[in-house]
């Protein structure tokens, strides 16, 4: 019992590590209805198909960390820093290497 | 040359899942409680006071080549067909007088409740009319029962006979050889579960000597029909026999395998 | 039966008999003991394709249909995943659609929760209702006050579908009940659920999965065929399983300590260098700090944890690595056994990374390439709703797609963080399946509206406000379904009906679609199921045509050996022997090994451990008419010592206690399980009253389990209880 009371103090601590590490940025929710909403237009119709899993969190922090570098950058016009934010959330917490990946197929 | 239809199973394959005695139930319509086929788990060995290998046994009407239900049948309906060689019960002959039923010694036979009639493994005719094997062996997830022509060389279930030379074996009531077309691959366990055929001991005693004319006899009689279906009732009254899934029997005394 | 016939019947029956017998008897008798059979016709069926629903297996196969009645369902033989095979289950599919008890129309509740008082209605005042309810729920407590529960059914993808545009982030499936501490360990270790490749090894070991009575396909065929080819197959169970059985060795090891084992053979194929060493350096991290982690976990050190000699732990250790890469430690299915589940996973995932199997055959593969589009949707976003799922950061990684049902269960009960108050559910039975059935009794009891949509009345739509009749999987359309086998590729599955639904039922795709009009966000389903196929198989052209063909159709399946030299799905791109992940989240970075807690209490002695049947899958079959007849009760399996010690003999009946509640059945007493552990089947001792062959038969399992979780994941953790057992009527 004691044990297993240390080790759920342990988690909550190692829970707020978490959160402030990467998910305090944006909604991941939020991001993801931004995502299909701003994205999906061209990703996946007439753009690469782009989905959270094809790329590691690294990769999708370094996209973000200069988006002006991103080729489809000039479309993104619409996309206040909210929510690019969240649409970073939602990418980076979903990443093929995240602890949770998007399903494919 | 006629066919001699038979399985050979190679029970070390067989993982008990019943899928063979689901599909036969489905198949043939087989009543709530009774079954055609079945699948016997051997004791498991103890070795080193640990359970050792264990083995399954899939199995149903063995299609004997010397049948002891024919012989105690009285009206003819059970009979060993000459084109095929299974052992076919008429349904339209079939009095339901229960005398088939013990006289088989592997078991395999039992009443149906709902017709009244004695009942068994068919080899599923109609679905082999339509091309296809017996619902047990269509279905069996590892392929233990393999089933076919075994006077044609080509069939499967000769080509794994062929392949088995020395390793095959059969169940075999040892005071009545009944020369059953179930094969065995390697192992026969559990064994010992066979019983000796049972007859009604006045019909044993005629059928030996006159069988074909008693029968005659015995079928054209109203009376001899009128004697057997008050048998029916005295029977009917336990509970059946013949539910071979509940395991071996009793009476073991009687039994062997023999190795070919 | 016969002894219930007339006097008067008798004579006219025997009458009957006589004439009839007399003609064709003349003939017979004349070679009474061979004489040939008239020709037999071959029926008048129509074959049509199909994939069985008894099972997650998915299995394709041919329903043989007469005048529009289902008379058989056989393999399809093009459909190989199987092996060309359907299990016991699969031939009883046909009494599914054909059970007297089916859900007939829809029902509305009329007298107490859980009473059984019913009022059938009519499918729109039905439809209503429930688009009225969830209307109500969403604005009084946000949309994710709903609660969305699915089954393992092809159409449940439309569920998750309805509940992400109804804007709720509650959805859950049986597999938080079920696997998700082997994802767990697996992503965590490999960035991938990895599938074994059964076919093609020469040593598998299986611990706690009973693959011939738990099918898989093509796993449980391939087992067979590998032992005959000269493969060896071990099996780790406190039971005699048929699995055990069947093994080329078996050993009865003591519950929870499968991870001591799994460390040992780390330990050997360390210290002995028995491991690939270039494939450790490249794709391998952390081997360091895993040599050093299983320094003093010797052979004896985990034959006094499991109860297996140590010369068996070296020799299999041994056996193992020289069988590399075509060997394998089995990563099974259902993981949710203890609260440490995922880590004892992650030491199933340490041993196969260690042997180097990864995408080789014999070994564990990546899921292979399916080709199925998605087929996407925007729902809107509601910013009233709460940040998270309701068990949001319960636990450290929890899946955010699947949660957990317990944490979720116990949260509904709290309040907290959010009231939920309504639950949606299709064909999954929580009441049934889920730990302490009391407590999932004491969460419904929280709700203000309850729907379930399921094929027969199950425990869980006994408890609910409004059932909806659902057709069987034989009598509907289906979307195309991706099924992994191993190396051998995926291959494609869809349903067309093989009978027009039967009663009033209705597909879930057909109700949620009408809900999503009521609810107003009909673009949502926007399509009928040809046309949603169509979009699935944008990318294979060639796909429909085959897939009528023939039942089946397989995508191009590339080589294994794809992967080599691409990164692994994880933080450090290698296999993480050592888990930075786990590391960044304070949780253990190497699998810690602690002796299972015994008993908290002398008088209850025995692990109750849960398994299955080959009969059963779960509570979903246990009713069904033909399987009924073989299982038609659960037993307790009880050692034989342990049974003497308490008297018990053969067929008593026993009362089984555990702080979750009680139940009474038959002992089966057998030495086929260790003296410390006693078992039974689940899906007995339900309390529906339209489950005629299980309910007031046997004990129900859920009833006894604990309500425990992976520490990690949050998924169920079904063998920490301890039972007591008395025979019925002693002191």
């Amino acid at each position: 019992m004691k044990r297993s009371t240390t080790l759920f103090a342990a988690l909550i601590l190692a829970l707020a590590a978490v959160s402030l590490a990467f998910a305090a940025e944006g909604n991941a929710r939020k991001g993801k209805y931004l995502y299909r909403q701003k994205c999906r237009s061209c990703h996946g119709v007439s753009a690469s198909d782009l989905s959270p899993s094809s790329k590691t969190q690294a990769e999708w922090k370094k996209a973000f960390a200069k988006p002006e570098a991103i080729k489809c950058y000039k479309d993104w016009k619409g996309v206040t820093p909210e929510e690019k934010n969240d649409i970073f959330a939602y990418l980076h917490d979903f990443a093929k290497d995240s602890p949770s990946p998007a399903k494919c197929n | 040359m006629n066919a001699k239809l038979a399985m050979v199973i190679d029970s070390a394959k067989c993982i008990d899942c019943k899928a063979c005695v689901a599909a036969c139930k489905q198949a043939n319509g087989v009543s709530r409680g009774v079954w055609r086929n079945w699948i016997k788990e051997a004791v498991p060995p103890v070795e080193n006071g640990k359970l050792g290998r264990g083995h399954f046994q899939p199995g149903a009407c063995m299609h004997c080549d010397e049948p002891s239900c024919v012989i105690a049948c009285p009206t003819g309906a059970t009979f060993k067909d000459k084109a095929d060689g299974s052992v076919v019960i008429d349904p339209k002959l079939c009095i339901g007088c229960g005398n088939c039923i013990p006289s088989c010694p592997y078991g395999a036979r039992f009443r149906d409740p709902v017709r009244r009639i004695a009942d068994k493994c068919t080899y599923c005719p109609e679905r082999r009319a339509a091309g296809l094997p017996p619902a047990c062996v269509d279905t069996c997830p590892t392929k233990a029962r393999v089933f076919g022509d075994i006077s044609d060389p080509n069939s499967d279930a000769a080509k794994l006979l062929a392949a088995n030379q020395g390793k095959v074996v059969r169940v075999i009531a040892k005071q009545n050889d009944t020369k059953p077309n179930m094969y065995y691959i390697a192992s026969t366990a559990p064994d010992g579960w066979a019983v000796k055929p049972v007859n009604p001991l006045s019909f044993d005693a005629l059928s030996q000597v006159v069988a074909p004319l008693v029968k005659y006899a015995v079928g054209l009689s109203g009376l001899g029909v009128l004697a057997m279906l008050g048998r029916q009732l005295l029977v009917g009254q336990k509970p059946d026999v013949g539910t071979p899934h509940e395991g071996p029997e009793k009476d073991k005394k009687e039994d062997g395998h023999d190795a070919r | 039966m016969s002894s219930n016939i007339s006097r008067r019947d008798f004579l006219r029956l025997a009458g009957m008999a006589a004439t009839a017998t007399a003609a064709t008897a003349a003939q017979a008798a004349l070679a009474p003991e061979a004489r040939a059979a008239g020709a037999v016709t071959a029926p008048q069926w129509e074959s049509k394709f199909g994939a069985c629903d008894m099972c997650f297996n998915r299995c394709g196969l041919i329903a043989r249909v007469e005048r529009g009645v289902i008379k058989k369902l056989d393999p399809n033989p093009k459909f190989t995943k199987s092996r060309g095979m359907l299990c016991a289950r699969g031939n009883a599919g046909v009494d599914q659609v054909y059970d007297p008890e089916r859900i007939k129309t829809p029902m509305l509740r009329v007298g107490n929760r859980g009473e059984g008082k019913w009022k059938a209605i009519g499918w729109d005042e039905a439809l209503d209702l429930a688009a009225s309810k969830m209307k109500d729920i969403a604005a009084k407590y946000t949309r994710c006050g709903m609660l969305f529960s699915a089954g393992a059914d092809t159409q449940s993808q439309f569920v998750h579908r309805f509940a992400e545009a109804f804007g709720s982030y509650n959805i859950t499936s049986h597999e938080s009940l079920c696997l998700l501490s082997g994802n767990r360990a697996f992503v965590d270790t490999f960035g991938d659920v990895p599938l074994p490749d059964v076919r093609s090894s020469k040593y598998v070991i299986l611990a706690g999965a009973n693959r011939m009575e738990a099918l898989v396909t093509p796993d449980s065929m391939d087992l067979m065929t590998i032992m005959r080819e000269g493969a060896k197959v071990v099996v780790l169970d406190p039971r005699y399983t048929k699995s055990a059985a069947l093994a080329s060795e078996w050993h009865a090891i003591k519950p929870g300590t499968d991870m001591a084992f799994m460390l040992a053979l780390a330990h050997v194929i360390i210290t002995e260098k028995l491991y690939d060493p270039k494939f450790v350096a490249e794709r391998t991290s952390g081997l360091d700090q895993l040599a050093a982690h299983v320094a003093e976990m010797t052979p004896a050190w985990a034959e006094a944890e499991t109860g297996i000699p140590a010369a068996d732990i070296l020799r299999m250790a041994r056996e193992l690595a020289a069988a590399a890469p075509a060997a394998m430690v089995y990563p099974g299915r259902r993981s949710s056994d203890y609260e440490n589940s995922t880590q004892i996973r992650r030491s199933f995932a340490i041993v196969n990374a260690l042997l180097g199997n990864w995408d080789r055959p014999g070994g564990l593969v990546p899921a292979r390439p399916a080709g199925l589009k998605k087929v996407p949707f925007e729902p809107p976003f509601y910013d009233d709703n709460p940040p998270g799922r309701v068990d949001a950061k319960s636990v450290p990684l929890l899946f955010d797609d699947e949660g957990s049902f317990v944490i979720t269960r116990e949260n509904i009960i709290k309040g907290a963080p959010y009231p939920l108050k309504g639950w949606f559910v299709y064909k999954t039975n929580p009441m049934a399946t889920a730990p302490d059935r009391r407590k999932t009794r004491e969460m419904i009891d929280k709700l203000e509206f309850m729907v379930v949509v399921d094929i027969a009345m199950s425990d869980t739509a006994w408890m609910a406000d409004l059932v909806l009749p659902a057709p069987s999987a034989l009598e509907r359309q289906d979307p195309v379904q991706a099924l992994q086998a191993g190396a051998e590729g995926a291959c494609l599955v869809w349903r067309d009906p093989v009978i027009p639904a039967l009663h009033q039922s209705r597909p879930v795709f057909e109700i949620l679609k009408t809900l999503s009009v009521k609810l107003g966000f009909p673009e949502a389903f926007d399509f009928d199921i040809p046309k949603y196929r169509e979009m699935q198989l944008a990318a294979l052209p060639e796909a429909a045509e085959i897939l009528k063909r023939d039942g089946v159709y397989y995508p191009p399946n590339p080589p294994l050996g794809g992967t080599d030299g691409q990164p692994f799905k994880t933080p450090s791109t290698k296999i993480e022997l050592y888990s930075n992940r786990y590391a960044d989240l304070g949780l253990d970075p190497l699998p810690v090994y602690a002796s299972p807690k015994a008993s908290p209490d002398a008088g209850r002695k025995f692990r109750l451990v849960a398994g299955r049947s080959a009969c059963v899958t779960q509570a979903s079959s246990t009713n069904n008419a033909l399987l009924s007849e073989f299982e038609p009760e659960n037993t307790l399996w009880l050692n034989e010592e342990s049974a003497k010690e308490l008297g018990v003999k053969q067929g008593d009946v026993v009362q089984v206690e555990s702080p979750a509640g009680k139940g009474e059945l038959k002992a089966l007493v057998t030495p086929k399980i260790r003296k410390d552990t006693v078992y039974m089947l689940s899906g007995f001792g339900t309390i529906s009253g339209k489950l005629s062959h299980t309910t007031g038969v046997g004990a129900s399992i859920v009833e006894l389990m604990e309500s425990r979780f992976d520490a990690i994941c949050g998924n169920s953790a079904i063998h920490e209880t301890f039972v007591s057992v008395k025979k019925k009527g002693a002191a």
